[in-house]
């Protein structure tokens, strides 16, 4: 594996690896295990959201920090506390990756070579990549790419896979996130919010794959009506906050 | 509106008004939303005696029975309750989240 960084190497607190976790027993362990099977040795920051499975008792058996909420707070806060922990210990990079198999550790170097190069925050992006055996959804494509063409027309910046959770960030671009940051479906608006903000973000493929146990946050048909709505009300309130000096 | 009407909306708000003092005294509600529901059943009141002031605001919405006014009245204060709510709810569940993710934090098992 190439990368421009030493990924054996942890010259203290360099890289900080998010994992949100909301009922994954049949696939964290393996996540985890993929990171490490890839010669990846930065800390691993595990945020279970609350978790009604076995996922907090695998989590405490395995190399990595636990941060457990008492209650389910949705997917966005959990990433965020991961966020605010990374912050709080000084780490310089957070990469954030789910934790349902879906992400390949294998493209990390990838995503923090592009940070190397400038960029504030790097999307990973399976619509620029070759992903054999994963498929998008007709509807989310679409949404997509919806949401693709609101983020350039607010914020000025093609992205082509705004709803990826791939992503790696610099130190300033966390301790902004850190304090804001949506609970529910952050995707589009981040990117906007974080355009606006004149951060630098890039993109660059990556491969994904099929989750193989547990079902998306996107499958209840509720979210998924739900979901279109609120982003785009959300896009449109970072932009009027950005533009009255609220944010 | 008619004596027979007036007295039964008397009776429904001082009924309402032992309910609220009721769950106040049993630590159900705090002072602060009793005050908000003592007024409501004060303005209720109100506005079922003083029929003049009504008349005049019926006439200034445009309305042909009081009891419209009322109506109107009543939609308007039950808007702007759930306005208040959803503000409240909002503020609590901001509140929730952020003591829970101190509470994660603080309480997170470092592995090193």
């Amino acid at each position: 594996m190439e990368g421009v960084r030493n990924l054996r190497k942890d010259p203290g607190k360099e890289v900080a690896i998010v994992l949100p976790v909301y009922n994954e027993e049949e696939n964290i362990r393996a996540t985890v295990e993929e990171i490490r099977e890839n010669g990846i040795s930065w800390d691993i920051i595990t945020v279970d959201d609350g978790s009604t499975d076995r996922s907090r008792e695998l989590l405490d058996s395995l190399p990595v920090t636990v941060i457990a909420h008492p209650v389910n707070l949705g997917y966005g806060a959990a990433v965020q506390t991961g966020i605010r922990h990374a912050v709080a210990e000084g780490y310089e990079t957070v990469v954030l990756m789910d934790s349902d198999g879906q992400h390949i550790p294998s493209e990390i170097p990838n995503l923090l070579a592009a940070l190397d190069k400038g960029a504030d925050i790097v999307i990973g992006s399976r619509l620029l990549g070759e992903s054999p055996g994963y498929r998008i959804p007709f509807l989310r494509r679409i949404g997509i790419w919806f949401f693709s063409a609101l983020a350039k027309m607010l914020g000025g910046t093609r992205i082509h896979d705004v709803t990826s959770g791939f992503q790696a960030m610099r130190r300033d671009v966390a301790r902004f996130l850190a304090e804001q940051y949506p609970v529910d479906f952050p995707d589009a608006e981040v990117i906007i919010s974080l355009a606006l903000k004149k951060f630098r973000i890039a993109e660059v493929p990556a491969r994904f794959r099929r989750r193989e146990h547990g079902v998306s946050m996107y499958s209840n048909p509720i979210w998924a009506f739900y979901y279109p709505f609120k982003s785009i009300l959300a896009s449109f309130i970072v932009l009027l906050r950005i533009i009255r000096g609220k944010n | 509106m008619s004596f027979q009407a007036k007295m039964i909306i008397t009776v429904m708000a001082l009924v309402n008004l032992v309910f609220i003092m009721e769950l106040l005294r049993k630590r159900k509600l705090s002072e602060s939303y009793t005050l908000l529901w003592l007024f409501v059943i004060g303005a209720v009141i109100f506005f079922t005696w003083a029929e003049q002031f009504l008349s005049s605001l019926t006439r200034f919405f445009g309305a042909i029975a009081p009891v419209s006014t009322l109506t109107l009245l009543s939609l308007l204060f039950i808007l702007v309750m759930l306005i208040f709510f959803s503000m409240k709810i909002y503020k609590l569940e901001r509140v929730i989240k952020e003591l829970a993710q101190r509470v994660a934090l603080d309480n997170a098992r470092r592995y090193k």
